[in-house]
């Protein structure tokens, strides 16, 4: 299987399947049994996976976020020395926010308090922000309404560069891709 | 002033006390009384065995007798921190017994020599009781704050993977799992440090006091061996954890399940 750079793609197939599996072996999370993974050319090693990452941006179907300030959250990920140089990008946020039909005043609660729809958009938001090209999406849409469904999909679909590899049964994640794969 | 020695058959009478807890058991039903009372023929036998040990070691008082004593110590301290932590033993023997050794020997050293100044660094009437006391202690701030560490990531998995996959490098994935285990791990000592005295005569200082020597001095041991223990517990709670990591994460920075007991 290959995916080319801007493709939006989308894996369909029965529940059990390994779709959710696919995504978590691209991020190093699983290794696969049999088979190689290659990421912008470069082969899935234990010692390229570290760069590889910050390529990519992963979003489970139930994201977890931890505890504390969603404000502290979002600019954790900045401490990490990979990561510096896209520091200037959090002066995008209230920008963000606003296209993902979120209020800046969340930034102030706890994350744990955050509904489902608003980890998932707030997940991808900090992807956006640490300039991430790669987005591995699973079931990204499952807790949004539809319109901020239509908000975030509409956004992935505007960023030409990016490439999607999702996991959705949403007829609006169907809708945005250019191929689906049955496994 | 010398300590007034036990006889045998006095001790042997003083048993007739563990009649209260176990009639207390009994009464109640307590589903320990078999328990206890294994735990109490172990700690005898355990206890006479290390007493006429101790006794040829504080004779012969052989430098290399005592390292090994203390050898052997860690050794059991070792095996009993990755059982309690449920690290398989075969990958973690090494890093904890160089983690606990580091722990030990570092106060040890200093209150033997530039604290105490014995000619003889390894003199049996100190080395062993004091490591003794330094390296129990190791031994359960080790057990807290590996376990608290590999717990918290384990539970918290969904966030910790969530991180390395915000580009986070294992050590800086890791920080605030270790920053809250060294905290938990180092917590009672400072805990016992902040009301010792006023709360309870702690053993070091009892000891002292009943070998004859003056309540000042007493006093000036148990501060050194406070200060030894807590030393002691930093440097060996780091060393562990830190030394752990290579075997118990994969090079793809998740964590091993083939590194724990009871994972395939």
């Amino acid at each position: 299987m290959q995916v080319t750079p801007g493709e939006k793609v989308v894996l369909d197939g029965r529940s059990g399947i390994g779709k959710s599996t696919i995504l978590r072996c691209l991020m190093g999370f699983v290794a696969p049994e049999s088979g190689s993974i290659r990421i912008n050319g470069q082969t899935l090693t234990p010692h390229s996976i570290w760069t590889l990452r910050t390529l990519m941006a992963y979003v489970p179907q139930e994201v977890d976020l931890g505890s504390g300030p969603l404000r502290q959250w979002i600019k954790a990920p900045f401490a990490f020395k990979i990561n510096s140089n896209n520091r200037k990008n959090l002066n995008r946020l209230p920008e963000l926010f606003d296209r993902f039909l979120l209020s800046t005043t969340l930034l102030d609660s706890d994350v744990n308090k955050l509904s489902g729809g608003e980890k998932q958009r707030v997940a991808i938001i900090s992807a956006i922000l640490l300039n991430r090209k790669i987005f591995l999406l699973d079931e990204p849409t499952s807790a949004m309404d539809r319109f901020a469904a239509k908000a975030v999909l509409g956004f992935l679909r505007s960023l030409p560069d990016s490439t999607i590899l999702a996991i959705s049964h949403d007829r609006a994640v169907l809708d945005i891709a250019d191929r689906i794969v049955n496994l | 002033m010398g300590i007034v020695d036990i006889g045998i058959k006095t001790l042997a009478a003083y048993y007739l006390l563990l009649i209260f807890p176990l009639a207390i058991m009994l009464w109640f039903k307590v589903p320990i009384i078999g328990r206890t009372l294994i735990a109490v023929v172990r700690m005898t036998l355990q206890l006479l065995f290390v007493g006429f040990y101790l006794q040829v070691v504080f004779q012969l008082n052989n430098p290399w007798l005592n390292i090994l004593w203390l050898v052997v110590m860690v050794t059991v301290a070792d095996f009993s921190i990755a059982r309690g932590c449920d690290l398989k033993p075969g990958k973690f023997v090494f890093p904890l017994f160089a983690a606990l050794a580091a722990g030990t020997a570092i106060p040890l050293l200093a209150f033997m020599g530039p604290l105490l100044h014995r000619p003889n660094l390894m003199d049996a009437q100190y080395v062993i009781p004091i490591g003794g006391m330094i390296l129990g202690n190791c031994l359960r701030a080790d057990i807290i704050g590996i376990k608290n560490f590999y717990d918290a990531i384990e539970k918290n998995e969904k966030v910790f993977l969530h991180t390395l996959s915000q580009g986070a490098r294992l050590h800086e994935a890791i920080r605030p799992y270790l920053r809250d285990a060294y905290h938990s791990a180092l917590l009672p000592t400072v805990a016992t440090m902040g009301t010792i005295g006023l709360v309870a005569l702690p053993g070091m200082m009892t000891g002292v006091i009943l070998g004859g020597a003056e309540p000042m001095t007493a006093i000036k041991y148990q501060i050194a061996i406070m200060i030894a223990i807590f030393s002691g517990t930093a440097i060996t709670v780091m060393l562990a954890v830190l030394m752990t990591i290579k075997s118990s994460f994969t090079p793809f920075g998740t964590l091993n399940p083939h590194a724990f007991r009871g994972h395939s």
